[in-house]
């Protein structure tokens, strides 16, 4: 690398030392070698072994013109080719072949056109045929076909020493013959004579799409030294040359699931179509460029050695570089590949980090707020996959921008909620800790109006957004607090202090604010089981706080969710519910055990557990005891309201047995146990010894969370003990 | 004395430190967010200042290069925001000139080009307009031109200037500027005029250098009311000669209404609303005696009020339901799509004033 980049090293015949890298390279391609060696020795009659058996022996100078054995063996190397690729030998065979012209020039060129590597070129074969470059009398159209060749499979070469100590030679190609030459410029030791000799063979030729690319990446390397434009055109006809190997090869990868990295510089880097002229280009990654504006640093730091970021090329470089990177010219273009995402995890900069949020503000703001003209998001398609991109990478940052949370503040007052839902959702739930004394302002008041006036999807992704906006406040709290040991007001240069208690804060806002839209918003939509089980995903995240989370905070559910929810018609919400009301009654036994342990722990207030015990009364009477309506409970009706209803035997019908949710399991119960009764009597189920059958039966239907509530709450022997439905005891504090 | 990191990334010393600094770092840096929200509180709210002072006839003239005047002064120009700039030096502008004179050329010929080349065929050329800043957190104005070279042209002849553009920030908000890291400038509003092509590899050209965005600039129903209204304001130093509006009308077909007012009539107008509003004020309290040279948003819209519903009586026309899309006097003109002309250099600066503003407004953090 570093040889690569001295402006000023010896000359060009000396060899670099084979880096670490391609020693590597070479090792995993013996093993790979070895593996194709044992392959083909259950193949030795095969066809296409003949035929590479052939174009190695075959005598020079024999005649080309009606030779059916040069034919058939061609044709067969070419149907291997294009089907799995050639293997390193196969290759080599070949290339040697063709760059000796054995057989003369024509069938040469058909042979390059079928070089399809199915796994590495070595290099030795490279060097040989650029020896034949120089010796034969191969002509120029050939050669310029074989350098194109180079270049496809560049990344695929095993090793690249040696290539590197002969580039002075290559390039005498480019002057000399007007060669294509462009990406063995990543080879080359950056010159200032050589970048002068390219522009004025550019002001002899003209605009020629290799020299530009060569040009091009003369400027990735030293920008002070040129600059270039290349129009957008140039660089769709730049890529054609290459690209019928390279859908070859991609298509021979594909097939062979193999995945040599075939990333080269020159085919990722101008890899934008910019087919359509587009009139807003604001939502387009900036290219990475080095940047050229860096007088502060060129004289105080001459000493010190940065390392562009747009010459790193690999995970391997970047860690080895790490400590000497340098910043691109636009902060931007950091979100253009993974590479550099890697990079920016590691970036502390304040400015690199605020020139990286106004970009991309800006891009968000001139997108989605400002569009001005008439047309806006006629360009959806390119607002989804910028969004994507940023999902993803925030994704990947496992954390946000401050630009992204402005915007959105901004936005939420203006999104009729369905434009991009799915990925204004997701940035929103990325959205970090907001200050309870703002938090009203920025989110819930939009949110609120959002909430009421759309439809019942919108409701389920605001629900889930939540739920992960959440989870990952609360994931960024539980590792910081193991850290700071429960102190999180933070250091100096922090302008704003979030303490434990303004956390706490700002979560209860949030679990409040969730619990006044559940109940809103299951009445609206008449306790639909999709919203239900949303919201209860929502809850199963707010009972484990304490556990889980190590927040020291809990809070229950408004009645609005928990009665709907034990209500439900699906026993998969009633058994979610106990599964809930289970890990509270964990969670509040734990917080307590705690309070006791430790003086100065937290307090959790009389209130929550009042509420928590009501709520578990109410279960047991509803589902155990068959006292439905009974004094204190939550629902009450008048007697003579619940005699007109006509309904027999009222108080039992949400036990069990009767509750809607599981009366078709009674039903099947009932025919399983009692298989000869004809008149159906889910009474019977009652008795002790059926009774503790129906649950085992419930239990084994997968209801878990059933049967922890039960188990935890309810003192009932499965085994032994008369006691049926009347003996049991809720553990109440 | 510590030599300057020039890589931004820190090797940590020790595991522990390293997981430390990163959960610091990422709470910081969505903290820093947090703080900048609490700069501008009323984010979502963030509206133009309500009232301003009047202009003041500028002894502008005294502080401003008569050269540089003549360039501002002349031409309209289109206005965009830009994002604050990183590392721009008031010292290298030498460079700049250099760079974007290598620029341009690479661009329009489409050809590679070395940066030290003497002779281009478009010569930018960088320069400071003193005098300009009127707060002390104003940077300096940078007046950017581009000359042509012919190739027939004699040596001495002198150069066409085909583009000319500027960046400046006339009492820009010293909270927001003051918030931004050493390393930015905060130039926020951007001049061009000349052909589009040379504004758009300007443009790049700073992109890729600075860092920082173009965005349009509109100038708003609300921004042009407050320019009629202050140079109306102007009428007794120095004549504005006529109050000209256009007012967008939605009907099908499009209709456009120019309404043009008598300078005397206008101003008596104004006055008249100015009295109003001032002992409306005095009556609610009466110790801001010397606040003469305060307009207020009340007063610019009353004054707006009256002139539609004068229109009203004799046309029958409500142009409520309009939008108003240009104003112009002889003072400047302003278009909606963000052209603006300065005719007259004194009351420039409390015209850049209100386009400062709202260039800041745009601004994405």
């Amino acid at each position: 690398m570093a040889a690569k980049l001295s402006l000023s090293g010896p000359s060009d015949s000396d060899t670099s030392s084979p880096s670490d890298q391609s020693v590597s390279g070479r090792s995993v391609n013996r093993s790979l070698r070895i593996a194709e060696k044992e392959r083909r020795k259950n193949e030795a009659e095969d066809p296409f072994v003949l035929a590479l058996k052939y174009f190695s022996d075959v005598e020079p100078g024999t005649p080309v013109n009606g030779n059916d054995q040069l034919e058939r063996n061609l044709v067969c190397v070419e149907k291997v080719a294009y089907s799995k690729g050639l293997h390193p030998e196969a290759i080599s065979i070949m290339l040697e072949f063709a760059m000796s012209l054995r057989m003369g020039s024509s069938p040469c060129v058909r042979v390059l056109k079928c070089l399809i590597p199915s796994s590495v070129v070595p290099q030795e074969a490279v060097v040989r045929a650029v020896v034949w470059l120089g010796i034969g009398k191969i002509p120029i159209s050939t050669q310029v076909l074989f350098i194109k060749w180079v270049l496809t499979v560049f990344d695929m070469i095993d090793a690249k020493d040696q290539l590197r100590a002969i580039y002075g030679f290559i390039f005498s190609f480019v002057t000399e013959e007007n060669l294509v030459c462009d990406d063995l410029g990543i080879l080359v030791k950056m010159r200032v004579f050589r970048v002068r000799k390219l522009l004025e063979l550019q002001s002899k030729v003209g605009r020629q799409p290799f020299l530009m690319h060569l040009l091009s990446l003369y400027k990735v390397f030293c920008p002070e030294l040129v600059t270039l434009s290349i129009p957008s055109p140039m660089k769709n006809a730049f890529r054609n040359h290459n690209s019928p190997w390279k859908s070859a090869l991609l298509a021979v990868q594909k097939r062979n699931g193999s995945q040599v990295s075939s990333s080269s510089l020159s085919l990722t880097a101008k890899d934008k179509t910019n087919s359509r002229k587009r009139k807003h280009c604001h939502l387009e990654v900036p290219a990475l460029n080095s940047a050229v504006n860096k007088q502060a640093q060129t004289d105080s730091c001459s000493s010190r050695k940065v390392v562009p970021l747009v010459q790193i090329h690999s995970f391997a470089q970047l860690l080895e570089n790490m400590h000497r990177i340098e910043l691109p010219a636009q902060m931007g273009s950091l979100l253009g590949s993974s590479l550099t995402l890697q990079f920016l995890d590691c970036v502390q900069d304040e400015s690199a980090l605020l020139r990286l949020n106004s970009w991309l503000g800006y891009a968000l703001h001139e997108e989605f707020l400002f569009c001005n003209d008439a047309g806006s998001f006629q360009n959806s398609e390119e607002a989804l996959q910028f969004l994507e991109k940023l999902l993803s990478t925030l994704h990947f940052r496992q954390e946000g921008f401050s630009s992204i949370e402005v915007f959105l503040y901004k936005f939420l007052n203006a999104w009729d909620g369905s434009l991009l839902r799915p990925q204004i959702l997701g940035l929103m739930s990325n959205i970090p800790v907001v200050t309870s004394s703002q938090i009203g302002q920025f989110l819930f008041e939009p949110l609120m109006q959002l909430f009421f006036t759309s439809s019942l999807f919108f409701k389920c992704g605001l629900m889930e957004c939540l739920n992960n906006m959440l989870l990952k406040w609360l994931t960024w709290h539980s590792v910081y607090a193991l850290e700071d040991d429960l102190d999180i007001s933070l250091n100096s240069h922090t302008s704003i202090n979030i303490t434990l208690s303004g956390f706490k804060d700002s979560v209860m806002e949030l679990v409040h604010f969730v619990g006044r839209l559940a109940t809103v918003g299951l009445q609206l939509e008449g306790c639909h089981s999709l919203l239900l089980s949303f919201i209860l995903d929502f809850y199963e995240t707010v009972c484990d706080m304490f556990l889980k989370y190590g927040l020291p905070l809990v809070v229950m559910p408004p009645p609005g969710v928990f009665y709907p929810a034990l209500f439900a018609a699906d026993p998969v919400s009633v058994d979610r519910l106990a599964y809930i009301m289970y890990r509270y009654k964990v969670n509040l036994t734990s917080a307590k055990r705690q309070e006791k342990l430790k003086e100065q722990a937290f307090h959790i207030s009389r209130q929550t557990f009042h509420e928590f015990n009501h709520y578990v009364v109410v279960m047991v009477n509803c589902l155990w005891n068959s006292k439905m309506f009974h004094q204190g409970m939550g629902v009450q009706l008048g007697e003579e309201v619940l005699l007109k209803s006509n309904v027999p035997q009222y108080s039992n019908s949400f036990d069990l047995i009767h509750h809607p949710a599981f009366l078709s399991y009674a039903v099947d119960f009932h025919q399983k146990c009692w298989p000869g009764r004809k008149d159906m009597d889910l009474n019977s189920i009652k008795h002790s010894k059926p009774w503790r059958w129906y649950l085992e039966y419930l239990f084994t239907q997968g209801y878990d969370g059933l049967k922890q509530f039960v188990q935890s709450n309810i003192s009932w022997q499965p085994i032994a003990g008369d006691g049926g439905s009347d003996d049991l005891a809720t553990q109440q504090r | 004395m510590e030599q300057k990191q020039t890589s931004v990334v820190k090797t940590p010393r020790n595991s522990d430190g390293a997981q430390r600094s990163s959960y610091r770092q990422s709470y910081r840096s969505y903290v820093g967010a947090v703080s900048r929200l609490g700069l501008t509180s009323a984010l979502t709210a963030r509206r133009l200042n309500t009232s301003r002072r009047a202009p003041r006839a500028h002894n502008i003239t005294d502080k401003v290069s008569p050269e540089h005047l003549a360039v501002l002064v002349k031409k309209e120009w289109q206005l965009s925001y830009v994002t604050p700039l990183f590392q721009f030096r008031h010292t290298q502008l030498k460079r700049y000139s250099q760079q974007l004179s290598a620029f341009i050329a690479a661009e329009r010929q489409g050809v590679a080009v070395e940066v030290e080349e003497p002779q281009h065929s478009f010569k930018a050329s960088f320069s400071v307009v003193h005098g300009m800043a009127e707060a002390e957190e104003d940077a300096e104005t940078i007046l950017i031109q581009v000359h042509s070279k012919h190739h027939f042209s004699r040596r001495d002849d002198p150069e066409k200037c085909v583009w000319s553009g500027w960046l400046a920030c006339i009492n820009g908000s010293p909270e927001y500027i003051r918030s931004l890291p050493k390393d930015f400038i905060c130039l926020p509003l951007f001049g061009s005029s000349g052909g589009d092509p040379l504004t758009s590899s300007v443009k790049s050209w700073f992109q890729q250098t600075f860092d920082c965005c173009f965005g349009s600039l509109e100038i708003n129903h609300t921004s042009l009311q407050w320019l009629g209204s202050l140079w109306t304001n102007c009428q007794p130093e120095s004549n504005i000669q006529h109050l000209k509006m256009i007012w967008a009308v939605p009907v099908v077909p499009p209709l456009q209404i120019t309404y043009t007012v008598n300078p005397q009539d206008a101003w008596e107008l104004w006055t008249c609303v100015r009295k109003d509003a001032q002992v409306e004020k005095e009556g609610e309290e009466e110790e801001e005696e010397e606040e003469e040279g305060i307009i207020d948003i009340e007063e610019v819209n009353m004054f707006m009020q009256e002139l539609k519903s004068h229109f009203y009586r004799h046309f029958k026309l409500d142009l409520s339901a309009g939008n108003l899309v240009q104003v112009s006097t002889a003072l400047g003109s302003a278009k909606t799509s963000g052209r603006i002309k300065i005719s007259n250099s004194r009351y420039m600066i409390s015209t850049l004033t209100l386009l400062t503003e709202c260039a800041l407004l745009k601004m994405p953090v």
